[in-house]
């Protein structure tokens, strides 16, 4: 009986030795684990001791030498000034705090920009005048500060040729401020899109964080339409996607939504005339991976075919950006969801396929604001979360690219 | 096909280790945990089988008195080497939070094995391949001006070991105490705990043993004792940081050391020896 057991074991026994030895050579593999790098990879909460500080993150840097600068608002329970103050923070490429630094500039924008050496953002001075400040990123000192003529700075961005554009508030035209600046921050151009009513108590409540956080955000273009940027803001009644030339800043087209409760939460170029958006309505968020749109003309946002995405939070904000990859270009939106969960839906850049969702769970809430592609060609994301669900914080995740490579089949 | 959050991603077509998506085929999980058992029955069943090969053979060769079989079990208390520190919290204000492990007092866990042991006069090798568990926790802390807040999560982590042994022992009549040497290969068995994705699977240990045989005529009892240092890293570094309760820590680089006592039953499969007279009055 047992030489049915046995006889089999006697063939294979001579090629034990050789299991045993490719199985210790796996395990050497596995255990080796040199070419995985602690900044490939991390999550940092940054936490201030003080529970009547409120931190609102704003936007990441990656620095040319290695590590990141983050900008938050934060809002003091006790302050004078309702609006929240500035403070930068650098970290090394791993995470590590090096230094923080505070600044009395109210309600800064994002997002950080990079200009000769000097890392520098938007705020404003208790009298809402946008400045726009710049720091030495090896010890945060203020190098310089220059005026920006425009008022209640709501969102800033620097384009491609190195040109600031700038998104602010004119309550007394109750208009939406848009400028242009050169590299020097001289103003180029500027144009007022009429809001037609008086949304300066909505613009207040966003600047100072105690209302609803609008979707405020700008981007650029390029096709055979033209060149030149999307703006998200508020517009004719309505918080509205306009298309600005780049060179007049005038308007050339507009996506329109419902009001105020209503909008496009993020919008990407994908292609020629071919968009991804992101938008929210009656507090649900609803996906556009690919359409065509016609940078020239007014429409409805209802008019473009949307996907429900139930899981994300009320009125959710979305970051969507580019993403390259291993020679693949994606479309990224990232979000969260209502179970306390981070979510990346990686579309494919030149199509509205989705090639993966990407999902991270955590024990409070996590509200994304900002992310860049790293020199290592990973991204990081940077997020609030809450502490003991009470104590808001900036969070950092840095993702490894591996995870956004495609699995060949 | 069920959803264990009860939300359907657009994308969850892919499973990636490095984000734990929602959609989980049930199925399939129990696909995986089934396999999972299978593996290790294959394994047992293998080591069984050279086991009876060994013994056949041994018996052909007349080796069968030098051999001992049996089983046994004990306590283990984990000593956690911490290499390297990763914390997720970074104190604005230039404070350091704890971040550590729990002392090797506190980490009981527990191994039983099958022993198979090969003898001469002074010198032992001992197999003992078997199931041993390790318990301990990482213990963190987050810094407010009025509160400190210390957060404990445990760790139970079951390995597939098998130690290989060496000793020399002294003749001393009934009692035979020894001292040796240890080497082992462990294997982490699966969870369903996604905190075990922490760490890797495979791990090599050594260390020194010391105990005693205690020969009761039919049966052998063996006690115990050795510490074995872990020779490397068991961290997963690629995934350190999916604890499964993503702000709360990320896993150090360490090394798993540990403290084990043993007490084992060991059957001769050759007639012993007797010892003394003293019993002999028949």
């Amino acid at each position: 009986m047992l030489n049915v057991f046995i006889d089999p074991m006697r063939i294979v026994k001579p090629y034990i030795a050789l299991i045993v030895l490719l199985q210790l050579i796996i395990s050497g593999c596995e255990i080796d684990q040199k070419e995985i790098l602690p900044e490939d990879g991390f999550v940092k909460i940054y936490n201030h001791p003080d529970e009547e500080l409120a931190l609102f993150p704003e936007s990441v840097l990656e620095l040319s030498g290695g590590g990141y600068i983050l900008i938050s608002a934060v809002k003091d329970e006790n302050a004078d000034i309702e609006y929240p103050y500035t403070s930068l923070v650098r970290t090394s490429s791993t995470g590590e705090v090096m230094w923080t630094m505070d600044y009395e500039w109210y309600a800064p924008t994002s997002r950080l920009l990079f200009q000769n050496g000097s890392v520098g953002f938007v705020a404003m001075n208790q009298q809402f005048d946008a400045y726009v400040i710049l720091v030495d990123p090896a010890n945060g000192t203020v190098s310089d500060q220059q005026a920006l003529e425009l008022t209640m700075p709501l969102y800033s961005y620097m384009d491609d040729q190195g040109n600031l554009v700038v998104l602010g508030y004119d309550f007394v035209t109750r208009s939406s401020w848009i400028s242009k600046y050169n590299g020097n921050f001289q103003l180029e151009r500027s144009n007022m899109l009429p809001v037609n009513t008086d949304l300066e108590y909505l613009v207040q409540r966003h600047l100072n964080k105690m209302g609803q956080d609008y979707p405020f955000f700008i981007g650029e273009f390029s096709n055979s339409s033209g060149s030149g940027y999307f703006v998200n803001c508020f517009n004719n009644y309505t918080l509205r996607t306009v298309f600005l030339d780049g060179t007049s800043l005038s308007a050339t087209g507009d996506i329109y939504s419902f009001q105020t409760e209503e909008g496009i939460s993020s919008i990407l170029q994908k292609s020629g005339s071919l968009f991804g958006l992101t938008s929210y309505y009656e507090g649900n968020n609803y996906i556009i991976p690919g359409s065509e749109i016609d940078v020239l003309s007014s429409g409805n946002i209802k008019d473009l075919p949307a996907d429900p995405l139930y899981e994300l939070t009320y009125k959710a904000a979305v970051m969507a950006g580019s993403f390259s990859a291993d020679d693949n270009e994606f479309a990224l939106f990232i979000s969260q969801t209502n179970d306390n969960s981070l979510v990346i839906y990686q579309y494919a850049l030149e199509s509205d396929s989705l090639v993966n969702t990407h999902v991270r769970e955590f024990d409070q809430r996590v509200e994304v604001r900002d992310f860049i592609q790293t020199e290592d060609e990973g991204i990081a994301i940077l997020a609030g979360t809450f502490i003991l669900g009470k104590y808001q914080r900036p969070l950092l995740i840095k993702l490894p690219l591996t995870l956004f490579v495609p699995e060949e089949e | 096909m069920f959803y264990l959050r009860g939300i359907l991603f657009p994308g969850d077509k892919t499973y990636f280790p490095f984000l734990r998506l929602k959609q989980v085929n049930a199925t399939f999980l129990h696909k995986i945990c089934f396999e999972k058992v299978r593996r290790t029955e294959i394994t047992l069943f293998i080591l069984l089988g050279l086991l009876l090969t060994n013994s056949i053979q041994a018996q052909e060769s007349g080796f069968l008195n030098q051999l001992r079989i049996g089983f046994g079990g004990g306590a283990n208390m984990a000593h956690i080497i911490d290499l390297e520190p990763y914390n997720v919290y970074e104190d604005l204000t230039g404070t350091t939070y704890t971040n550590g492990y729990t002392e090797v007092f506190q980490n009981l866990g527990n191994q039983y094995f099958v022993q198979i042991e090969w003898f001469n006069k002074y010198l032992l090798l001992i197999l003992k391949p078997g199931t041993y568990t390790y318990r301990f926790s990482k213990l963190n802390e987050v810094v407010f001006s009025s509160e400190t807040v210390e957060q404990e999560t445990p760790y139970l982590l079951r390995y597939f070991s098998i130690p290989l042994e060496a000793r020399y022992s002294f003749d001393m009549q009934r009692l035979r105490p020894y001292a040796g040497g240890s080497v082992a290969y462990s294997n982490l068995l699966g969870s369903l705990d996604a905190s075990t994705a922490t760490f890797i699977k495979p791990k090599f240990t050594a260390g020194a043993v010391a105990g005693t045989y205690i020969d009761l005529r039919y049966v052998i009892l063996d006690l115990n004792m050795g510490y074995h240092f872990g020779l490397h890293n068991v961290t997963n570094k690629a995934d350190r940081f999916e604890t499964g309760r993503g702000d709360t820590f990320a896993q150090d680089d360490i090394m798993l050391n540990e403290l084990q006592i043993n007490l084992s039953i060991l059957f001769s499969l050759q007639k012993q020896k007797h010892y003394s007279n003293v019993e002999c009055f028949y």
